[in-house]
């Protein structure tokens, strides 16, 4: 029989494979992603590689954010916002200790403040921690932050991977040997295939359902797809091959969910150049494009389409997506209006992610359909750094931003779209110095339409979190508020 | 005294697929069933039919097309990196032998030697990563690993012939370097390097396909055969046939070229057929 | 001896100090920073020159170049920026993968391809030499990234025999260890026992054409014996060349095959260096494999001079 010979020639020859049939080991867990972290401290690199092998699991902060997005008490059991918002006072957590038996105190949180927004500062998100004017520790227990002027994104920021807390002791070593205050440490590192973390004795939180997960890092499409078939993961985040899903919805052994990110994806328009510089002209662009078949095409419909530079999972979403609808007479039309009735050349620089590369020839046809002859030049990540994002020299990029409530990008001074605004600078001010809810989201809105209305880039989707596991493993985060994958929420049924 | 054949199967049949996949290819500029690079969404992921006869991909383009245009890109790497290779090569080999036993000659040839022996696919990678993916570049790189081939096979051809009767004749008769490598050097070795040409020929379409696999070759829209590849990957289980064309396309090709060129081996080269009968 | 042995050696230094220079100018030409994609887009740029300094980028070139030769001299390969480990280790953790794997590769080709190549000119034009023949045009002609493909397909995913990528580490057992390098260690040899059959088949019958065979032969010598004592020594000099070649291939070239199979070898960390601009990961390894290969040809040298014993005289 096929079946007998296979576990028998399994057994032979691969000798201690977990063959399928075999007990699930409810201790342990396989989670596959697509990249590996090169290392493992959230301060020492923006990757998101690294938020989700360390974030919650390895490291932690003050505060940390839910799988809903809320912001949620860590070490810092609660805290209080002074009445001019300038003055956050944290009450920390009691008995929690680092890896190495250090206990953690008021100190730690006043180093790892003052390291993130020191002069040489490596920190990827300098200014979650710029608006700081000075951190006191009047005990071991109590953290005092005051800040220059109101940012309303603060406690929010502290919530990041970058804001996590530190000790000095092994801060300097924590990129390839990481102590932290969290559940796990790390356990072993095979770099270009895995990591495995183990649960540590006394962790403040109690002892988690998972004693050892292993991290591998799967790049390959056809290969994740392999690897979750075959039962070598017990889940799999950010599958790359989104066109498989339907074959794996259809496996009763396993559970696909698909979620939302904050990863905002958008053919960004050089603002700066000619002819793009014509608002007519980038009009046209976005009538030309069809995001809902980019959205199939490239993802196989899993992404969920946008307007504006905006995630439909953050409170304050302005659905903008019926703002250009799909037109290629009224793009030709505008295109004629520009003076540009005989089209004319762009190139296309598209860096490696395959979302990306997919959507690229898509958006290629669309656009040649209205006259405007596109080149698709694929470029490295590196190289797009240099040439697109630092000396802009550029005529249309397809990227994702995948920090969240990043909207404030457009109102840097020299960012890569060129897109000066005095009007949307002043408004992402008001933003910072809102502190009540509900006047904050009504200038979102705001932004959000006049990103709409200058027509800045093309928005197509924010990228899905596709997440396949094992039926019998519960607790994967289904979306994606920030990237992280916390080993404490899981559990074997 | 005809032409047996019959006695040469390999050559047979390696130059029908070879003047087959040429006149594909040239058909596949003039006339596709579909064009090859339009976006079909709604036809997205279809199986064989009468319509596509080898179905559709993900963004609902032909498959025949775009394995006729495919093949015409195909031909046009393979064909342009070995001709550079083989023109470069062959200059740089007879110069070399010109100079025989001079340190130029040994530094050429030492050249040779390490660039021959370096991984090609490392080389290749970083070449276009250097100056850029695309299908010019692509072909600079794969031309790069033809020059030492010819180079080696130019120069051993050369010593030889150098040392016959004619070329000692047309040398006491005044003529230059540069001529007697033309007139009578370069006629005497072009059997072996058209054999070498066809072989390289095939080395060149393998190699254009892993570049494409790996993103780094033709780019898109334009079709090519190693990007197919690459894309169906991820539908090899519910589409198979999207992996298998261009697949067996790409490996047709090469057994195609690497008969041919065998078979032509063993008409130019008595030593090899001796071995083989 | 002693002369040649100093000649290889000057050329040996003078190659690598050339490869050095090539690959140092090559990146120093090619647009990115290493600390721009560790930090991304959200970093401002003076968080980005911080970190340049400490990686020292900000030193000039000529001033990078020289430290950088210098290390390599004293055997410091120095830190990778992205890793921010000693390249040694990050080359010596691969190499247990990337080693393995084309010694396999080619263990397994040769133990096809040359007895193959033996059957074949044991009997020229017979159905037993075309079949041969067919075996090898089918061999050079699939490309090896295909062929893994089809093996994943049919033995992880159809059958469960075997994993699907990955390499879970020496510690973790040879059965698990070698379980993942089966179906990579097949696809990279199918086309490198497809070449050693073709090469062997025509040197035997190159072989078996000289005199001293037929000589042999008349004396009475059975076939077998004279195979054996004559044709193969004198077969297995192309052989040999081809393996040294093939070998330097396969330290490097299996870069698409590690992809396929998800393993941490060489050529992904080449390429994973290439992707973050981890330059002097790249520097590194360019030259390491520069020097295997010098390495390598010299001891195919070496083993030309054992297998005939008229190189040796030669020589």
């Amino acid at each position: 029989m096929p079946y007998r010979r296979s576990v028998l020639l399994a057994a032979l020859v691969a000798g201690g494979i977990a063959s399928p049939a075999l007990a699930q080991d409810k201790s342990q867990v396989v989670l596959c992603q697509t990249l590996e972290p090169t290392v493992l401290d959230p301060t020492a690199g923006a990757a998101q590689a690294i938020r989700e092998v360390t974030y919650g699991n390895i490291f932690e902060g003050l505060v940390a954010i839910d799988r809903a997005g809320k912001i949620v008490p860590k070490l810092a059991e609660s805290w209080q916002i002074s009445a001019d918002n300038l003055v956050y006072t944290f009450k920390l957590k009691s008995g929690v200790t680092f890896h190495d038996g250090t206990p953690f105190t008021s100190a730690d949180v006043k180093y790892s403040l003052e390291r993130a927004v020191a002069p040489d500062s490596k920190n990827a998100q300098k200014w979650i921690f710029t608006p700081i004017a000075s951190i006191e520790t009047p005990d071991a227990a109590t953290v005092k932050v005051t800040l220059k002027q109101v940012a309303a994104n603060f406690l929010y920021g502290l919530a990041w991977g970058d804001a996590i807390i530190v000790s000095e002791k092994t801060a300097a070593a924590n990129a390839t040997t990481p102590v932290g205050t969290g559940p796990y440490k790390l356990d072993k590192w095979t770099r270009g295939d895995r990591l495995s973390l183990v649960a540590v004795d006394g962790w403040w939180g109690g002892k988690p359902a998972i004693a050892r997960a292993t991290f591998r890092f799967i790049n390959d499409p056809q290969a994740q797809l392999a690897a979750i078939q075959s039962g070598d993961c017990d889940a799999l985040t950010n599958f790359g091959a989104a066109e498989a899903l339907p074959t794996l919805k259809a496996d009763k052994r396993l559970t696909v969910t698909i979620g939302k990110t904050e990863g905002e994806t958008i053919i960004a328009m050089n603002n700066g150049k000619k002819p793009l510089d014509d608002l007519r002209v980038r009009r046209a662009i976005a009538h030309a494009v069809d995001r809902n078949q980019v959205n199939l095409g490239a993802i196989n419909g899993t992404g969920t389409p946008i307007g504006s530079h905006f995630s439909p999972a953050q409170p304050g979403y302005v659905d903008l997506t019926g703002r250009y609808p799909y037109d290629p007479a009224k793009a030709k039309a505008l295109l004629a209006e520009a003076g540009y009735a005989s089209g004319f050349e762009l190139t296309l620089k598209v860096p490696p992610p395959a979302y990306a590369r997919r959507s690229s020839e898509i958006v290629a046809a669309m656009l040649g359909e209205v006259g405007i002859r596109v080149s698709i030049e694929n470029v490295e990540f590196p190289q797009w750094l240099d040439r697109v994002f630092k000396n802009k020299d550029y005529d249309l990029t397809i990227i994702s931003h995948t920090e969240p409530l990043d909207i404030n990008i457009y109102a840097r001074p020299d960012y890569y779209f060129n897109y000066k605004s005095q009007a949307f600078v002043d408004l992402m001010k008001k933003v910072d110095a809102a502190v009540d809810d509900k006047s904050r989201l009504a200038l979102y809105g705001d932004a959000q339409k006049m990103l709409a209305e200058d027509s800045v880039n093309v928005f197509l989707f924010v990228l899905p979190k596709v997440t396949v596991s094992k039926a019998s493993l519960t607790g994967m985060w289904a979306d994606w508020p920030l990237p992280a994958t916390p080993l404490t929420d899981l559990a074997w049924q | 005294m005809g032409f047996a054949w019959y006695r040469h199967p390999g050559l047979v049949v390696g130059g029908a697929i070879a003047l087959a996949l040429m006149a594909i290819a040239a058909l596949g500029f003039v006339w596709t069933p579909f064009d090859p690079t339009r976006l079909a969404l709604p036809d997205r992921l279809q199986g064989p039919s009468a319509l596509h006869w080898l179905g559709t991909d993900h963004l609902g383009r032909d498959t025949v097309a775009r394995l006729m245009v495919g093949a015409g890109n195909s031909l046009k790497v393979g064909l342009l990196s070995v001709a550079l290779g083989l023109v470069a090569g062959t200059a740089l080999g007879t110069w070399a032998a010109s100079r025989n036993g001079s340190l130029l000659d040994e530094a050429v040839m030492r050249t040779n030697d390490f660039v021959l022996a370096f991984p090609a696919v490392l080389t290749a990678v970083m070449m276009v990563h250097l100056i850029g993916p695309g299908a010019a570049n692509a072909i600079l790189a794969i031309a790069v690993f033809n020059v030492p081939v010819f180079a080696r096979l130019a120069r051993s051809a050369a010593l030889q012939v150098r040392s016959r009767d004619f070329v000692l004749a047309a040398r006491a008769a005044g003529l230059t370097e540069t001529r007697i490598a033309i007139a009578h050097i370069l006629p005497n070795m072009a059997g072996l390097l058209v054999v070498q040409a066809t072989i390289q020929f095939a080395i060149a379409i393998l190699a254009e396909a892993g570049l494409s696999y790996l993103g780094l070759g033709t780019q898109p829209p334009a079709p090519s055969w190693g990007r197919m590849l690459y894309e169906a990957r991820t539908y090899m289980q519910t589409q198979p046939w999207l992996a298998i064309f261009p697949g067996a396309a790409i490996a047709l090709t090469v057994l195609g070229f690497n008969l041919l060129g065998d078979g032509l081996r063993d008409l130019v080269d008595p030593r090899a057929r001796r071995a083989r009968t | 001896m002693l002369s040649f042995l100093a000649r290889r050696l000057a050329g040996l230094a003078v190659t690598l100090l050339a490869t050095a220079l090539v690959v140092f100018v090559v990146l120093e030409i090619l647009p990115g920073d290493p600390a721009a994609v560790i930090l991304g887009v959200s970093a401002t740029p003076e968080t980005v020159a911080a970190l340049r300094t400490e990686f020292g980028l900000d030193l000039p070139a000529p001033e990078r170049f020289l430290r950088w030769v210098g290390g390599l001299l004293t055997g410091d390969l120095g830190t990778s920026y992205g890793y921010r480990v000693p390249v040694a280790q990050l080359i010596g953790e691969r190499l247990q993968v990337t080693l393995p794997l084309a010694f396999a590769a080619i263990l397994l080709a040769t133990l096809v391809g040359v007895p193959l190549g033996m059957l074949a000119a044991s009997r020229p034009r017979s159905l037993r030499d075309a079949g041969v023949m067919v075996f090898a045009q089918a061999g050079l002609a699939l490309p090896d990234f295909w062929v893994g493909i089809l093996l994943v397909l049919a033995f992880a995913i159809g059958l469960h025999w075997l994993p699907s990528g990955g390499f879970p580490g020496w510690d973790a057992g040879l059965g698990p260890a070698l379980a993942s390098l089966i179906l990579p260690v097949i696809a990279l040899a199918l086309p490198q026992a497809a070449i050693l059959a073709r090469v062997t088949r025509s040197a035997t019958l190159e072989a078996l054409q000289e005199d001293w065979v037929r000589t042999a032969r008349a004396k009475g010598l059975g076939a077998a014996a004279t195979l054996y004592r004559h044709v193969l020594r004198n077969a297995l000099v192309p052989v040999v060349t081809m393996l040294g070649v093939r070998f330097s291939f396969m330290i490097a070239g299996a870069i698409i095959i590690e992809d396929v199979f998800s393993l941490p070898g060489l050529g992904r960390l080449m390429f994973q260096a290439i992707g973050q601009h981890d330059i002097i990961v790249v520097k590194d390894l360019v030259v390491v494999f520069a020097a295997l290969v010098v390495v390598i040809n010299f001891l195919v040298d070496i083993a030309y001079g054992i297998v005939d014993p008229r190189l040796r005289r030669r020589a």
